[in-house]
């Protein structure tokens, strides 16, 4: 009997959950093929939805060309136009806007009266000043072009005491700032980036990254002998992998690093990294990985795009992520995969942004994914926009829009309680700063709200401390006095 | 025995070891004024101070996270690291004529967790007040019970055995590798016991298959 109404309520108990949970599993049924996620404040994996989603791919033949392949490069023109360095088949391809349709090819210009070509290039980028650079890699050089294919200039066989006798020229990615400044990335160049003068001459390297030597290190090669030194690995400075500008002339650069903390650097015009870091100190993507197996280890950045407002988002070659972050180094969130599904890479190369778009070259499967941005992701977008901006005030609706879609989301939290404290709602302040984990500005808040309990309730506080003080001393005194009377009785 | 733990006597001697820890731990360990089962309700309460400090403590000055936060385990924990360091200690000085008896060294370290009890209260109780910038009167509360604490067990291990403060210092780190030694043994003995019950489950396993 009694077994029988266990059973009957486990039952009941069981409908129950199954009924609750059925209408939330048909609202998420939009199936991605990857996981949308950020980190929380304790650096747990914090699921949320998803900030963009997959939006078609092009191909050469949906732009209207032949394939490409093995395609390396893209990049967005100030006019909007896409330009993809199609390494494999030697050319530049150049869509429209909407790279529904090839505007034009460049596969060779006129160079002294005679037809000069392209041997891989590898890089591409297109100035402020409209013009074309071509990272030329197996020819040696980096050529500037009109749009249209003209030829300007060609930079090359840079010439300087820091560089080796038997240096060999392979630019791979390049960028322009406003001044015409040239950032090349080169192979086999550990010391930096390689920057030339809008004349072409080489000025030096840029951005130089620090070998890191442990104690532990330094005390094994002390212990080691020459022979056995020569024989152990060289510290090399980590690689820079791709570049990108932003419109102060600040120089975005990825790069590998084999320790997962910092995949980003974000160099001044005199080469010194003056990126910011979040509240974890960390800017190399996955927290977290598997420790063994081919997608172990820390996220390996490929390339970098400088969007707007201080936001850039991170390729994540190793497991085809893309991870976005604002200026203060917060994670903003994280999206794309490896795979063979719609939406997911095989081999990402390089990432570019158009309008509320994001664009990733795939090298292997010859195509350029497209993902668009979903409410979520614009809505964030946005609020650290108008952050950005020193706006807080007008971001708290869209904060708090994004609340609702995401109700952990540390960022909006932080900013909505921010927006109170500065309209001088304390309490709620304190409320929104502490789910948003932000330490400073809790303090700051509840100091306020202590004042303002204080200055409020001082009156009540100090008479309840006179009449405690008063009445003790009353007590005290009636004691004594009976004390004294009964030491008196017990004298006689 | 449970008689003690409702003794004022005893409990009121209990505080008074902790404004007179030299003169209390000889009086414990020479005129039976002290009582175990008084220090292990003194180690229990430090292990829930502990948890609820850890717990509850001011968002300010708390870096911990609540979920993470298992006041059940910690008791657990407590309690067996409490016993490993008793009994560690005790075979040590059982071998370098300490005069103390097991009994004497549990007192010892149970009312030496008073100061960090009391602190680790204020402490919490105060961190709901503090800001930022005053949280370092919460760590310097928190500091002070723990190196009080530190100290009186230190001068109670030493009192309890009639020691010098060098050979003191010198049985507290054997202690230590005793108790490693200790957790690896037993560590070691659970696996084999393992390994025997397995051995014995496979040939039941084999019997049943075949019968």
């Amino acid at each position: 009997m009694r077994r029988q109404k266990r059973f009957v309520r486990f039952a009941a108990s069981l409908a129950a959950v199954i009924l609750a949970a059925s209408p939330c599993m048909s609202a998420g049924a939009k199936e991605l093929p990857y996981d949308t996620y950020t980190y929380d404040y304790r650096e747990n994996v914090m699921l949320t939805p998803a900030p963009y989603v997959p939006n078609g791919r092009i191909t050469g033949q949906t732009a209207g060309t032949t394939d490409f392949r093995e395609p390396q490069d893209l990049c967005v023109a100030p006019d909007g136009l896409v330009y993809v360095a199609d390494t494999g088949n030697n050319r530049i391809v150049v869509l429209s806007r909407d790279m529904k349709e090839t505007v034009r090819v460049i596969d060779s210009f006129k160079r002294d009266g005679a037809d000069d070509t392209f041997n891989a290039p590898y890089g591409v980028c297109v100035s402020e000043n409209e013009q074309l650079y071509v990272a030329d890699s197996n020819n040696k050089r980096v050529v500037v072009l009109t749009p249209e294919g003209e030829f300007v200039k060609i930079i090359d066989n840079p010439q300087s005491e820091v560089l080796e006798d038997d240096f060999d020229f392979v630019p791979l990615k390049v960028t322009v700032d406003y001044a015409d400044r040239v950032y090349v990335i080169a192979r086999n160049a550990f010391e930096g980036i390689l920057v030339f003068e809008n004349t072409g001459d080489f000025t030096g390297y840029f951005g130089t990254i620090k070998v890191k030597i442990t104690l532990w290190e330094k005390f094994w090669r002390r212990l080691a002998s020459k022979e056995e030194r020569s024989k152990q690995q060289l510290y090399i400075p980590t690689e820079f992998t791709g570049i990108d500008i932003d419109s102060d002339g600040f120089v975005y650069a990825s790069n590998l690093d084999s320790e997962g903390i910092q995949g980003i650097r974000r160099l001044n015009p005199s080469g010194e990294d003056v990126i910011q870091k979040g509240e974890n100190g960390n800017l190399g993507g996955d927290l977290w990985g598997s420790t063994y197996g081919t997608y172990s280890g820390p996220s390996e950045f490929t390339d970098v795009v400088y969007r707007d407002k201080g936001i850039y988002s991170l390729l994540d070659r190793k497991r085809g992520r893309i991870f976005t972050y604002d200026k203060e180094g917060n994670l903003l969130y994280v999206f794309g995969g490896l795979g063979s599904q719609e939406g997911t890479f095989n081999t990402p190369v390089a990432i570019e942004a158009v309008d509320d778009q994001i664009i990733v070259l795939d090298a292997y499967h010859n195509a350029i994914l497209r993902f668009s941005a979903t409410e979520y992701g614009s809505l964030i977008n946005e609020a650290v926009g108008l952050r950005y901006d020193g706006d807080e005030k007008q971001a708290i609706g869209i904060w708090e829009q994004v609340l609702k879609l995401n109700e952990n989301n540390e960022l909006a939290n932080s900013g909505i309680g921010k927006a109170y404290l500065t309209a001088g709602d304390n309490a709620k302040a304190m409320k929104y700063l502490k789910l948003g984990m932000n330490r400073k500005y809790y303090s700051i808040a509840w100091q306020r709200y202590r004042n303002e309990l204080l200055t409020q309730s001082i009156g009540t506080v100090l008479t309840v401390v006179v009449v405690i003080a008063v009445l003790l001393f009353v007590i005290s005194q009636l004691r004594h006095r009976k004390g004294k009377g009964k030491r008196k009785e017990g004298l006689l | 025995m449970i008689k003690e733990l409702f003794s004022l006597d005893k409990w009121k001697y209990a505080f008074y070891t902790v404004s007179h820890p030299m003169d209390a731990y000889y009086e414990i360990r020479h005129r039976g004024r002290g009582s175990v089962p008084v220090a292990i309700v003194l180690v229990i309460l430090f292990s829930l101070s502990f948890s609820i400090n850890r717990m509850s403590a001011g968002f300010i000055v708390n870096d911990v996270d609540p979920l993470e936060v298992n006041a059940l385990t910690e008791l657990v924990a407590v309690l067996l690291l409490y016993l490993l360091l008793c009994v560690g200690n005790w075979s040590i000085t059982c071998l370098m004529e300490g005069e103390g008896r097991l009994k004497d060294i549990a007192i010892a370290i149970g009312y030496a967790l008073i100061p960090m009890i009391i602190c680790f209260n204020i402490g919490t109780i105060l961190s709901q007040f503090v800001s930022l910038e005053e949280g370092a009167f919460y760590w310097i509360i928190i500091a002070l019970g723990v190196a009080y604490g530190l100290i009186m067990m230190l001068m109670g291990i030493m009192v309890v055995h009639n020691y010098t403060l060098a050979k003191t210092l010198v049985t507290i780190l054997l202690t230590f590798i005793a108790v490693f030694i200790i957790i690896f043994v037993v560590l070691l003995f659970v696996n084999l016991i393992n390994q025997v019950y397995s051995f014995f489950y496979s040939i039941y396993q084999e019997l049943m298959y075949r019968a």
